[in-house]
């Protein structure tokens, strides 16, 4: 049946309730359990994953152009973009601090946006090699996901706290709405990508190329 | 091949026979390495006894100060909720919202749903809103994000502390003590488990 290796659930026509983990016939369409959708695979997977990435990569552009926050002191007021408070603590010596703000807000991003598009690609070209290290790959991705809220977390904290009158106010700015964007739309784009797609390229067919590639070397 | 008496891995879809686990026990895929179950020891009790705590501790967390800050004879104290609502007030509402939801309204969804699950299960009893619960425990729980708001406030003590002095609130403490609990709450939750069990009960 279909393209699916024989090994697969999906070979069987079984479908795996992403919500309950029971297995059911693909027939039934929901799952007889817990009610959610059953589907063989999510469907149009690398596309709407695709899409998310696209969303978040834009998103991440007026994150980082506008000030995350402005600071009012006494008549003057001073932006701040997320880079820009990094280096500023970089420079204070608040290296730990400078640090976890780098990670969570450039670095965790950055890396998930890629690690998901170089899965998406590994997919469609049918790679067949290092499958585990892949799966792996997701799995760290799904996982540090909501780490990246962190610096939008400080935000919220430095606003609460610093009202002090006319002398010193912190304001929040628009690049904390375009930086929660982003830190969702990844969430979602690491939801719609399906690990398994990475096992489907070892159905038959895949392999039967793989080793002709090889004979022709 | 039969249905019943298999599972099938949800990262790569390897079919396996059903684990059959002792406590303390975890069943991971050969192929890909996925847990696809885990046996936690008195994992029921010990996640209800760790939901009941994170409930009380994320009550206390809402009555109390949580943050005081003094500098230059000026004093400026929040609470867990005004950090949420400063924002929603300085221009940014939806930002303010999306705080509020996943460092309060949604652990606290998730702690509720725990709950609703757990006590019937232990009794082995049925109830008309475990399906629904089971939804919305594990379907709300990847957006509860208490571990990284505790973060989130240690980062800004660390920034403020040279500037003015801080004094950490009751809330403060009662919202790292339901961090805690809350983490140990979830991850002694096993997805499968919970729902193999509520089968059990509705058939029954």
């Amino acid at each position: 049946m279909s393209g699916f290796p024989s090994n697969t659930a999906a070979a069987q026509g079984w479908a795996n309730c992403h919500t309950c983990t029971k297995l059911s016939s693909a027939e039934l369409h929901h799952c007889p359990r817990c009610g959610a959708a059953l589907h063989l695979r999510l469907t149009d997977s690398l596309h709407q994953t695709l899409a998310l990435l696209v969303t978040a990569v834009l998103l991440y552009i007026p994150a980082n152009v506008f000030p995350i926050m402005t600071t009012d002191q006494l008549g003057q007021s001073i932006d701040s973009t997320i880079i820009g408070g990094v280096v500023l603590l970089w420079q204070h010596g608040s290296y730990p601090v400078a640090s976890v703000i780098f990670i969570a807000s450039v670095l965790v991003p950055v890396g998930k946006v890629l690690s998901l598009g170089l899965l998406c690609a590994s997919v469609a070209r049918k790679d067949v090699t290092r499958m585990r290290q892949r799966t792996s790959l997701y799995r760290v991705t799904e996982f540090v996901g909501r780490w990246s809220m962190v610096d939008v977390f400080v935000v919220a904290i430095l606003v609460a706290l610093i009202q002090l009158g006319g002398l010193l106010v912190i304001r929040p700015g628009v690049a904390a709405l375009a930086f929660s964007g982003v830190v969702i739309v990844t969430m979602f784009a690491a939801e719609r990508f399906d690990p398994r797609l990475i096992w489907d390229q070892l159905n038959a067919d895949a392999l039967e190329e793989r080793n002709l590639g090889f004979g022709n070397e | 091949m039969a249905l019943s008496g298999h599972i099938a891995c949800l990262e790569c879809d390897l079919v396996l026979p059903m684990p059959e686990l002792d406590e303390g026990q975890r069943a991971n895929c050969p192929r890909c390495g996925h847990t696809l179950t885990s046996r936690p020891l008195d994992g029921f009790q010990r996640s209800l006894a760790f939901t009941l705590a994170a409930s009380v501790f994320l009550m206390a967390a809402c009555m109390f100060p949580f943050l005081t800050m003094k500098a230059g004879g000026l004093e400026n104290a929040i609470t867990l909720l005004q950090s949420a609502r400063e924002i929603y007030e300085n221009g940014q509402p939806v930002v303010a919202v999306l705080v509020g939801a996943f460092i309060l309204v949604i652990p606290a969804a998730v702690l509720l749903g725990m709950l609703m699950l757990l006590v019937p299960l232990l009794q082995g009893r049925n109830a008309a809103w475990l399906v629904a619960s089971g939804r919305l425990v594990f379907g709300l729980s990847p957006w509860s994000m208490v571990e990284v708001f505790v973060i989130g406030v240690i980062v800004s003590l660390v920034k403020l502390a040279s500037m003015a002095t801080m004094v950490l609130g009751i809330s403060f403490w009662s919202y790292v003590a339901f961090s805690i609990c809350m983490t140990a709450a979830v991850s002694s939750l096993d997805r499968m488990t919970v729902w193999d069990s509520i089968e059990r009960v509705s058939v029954r």
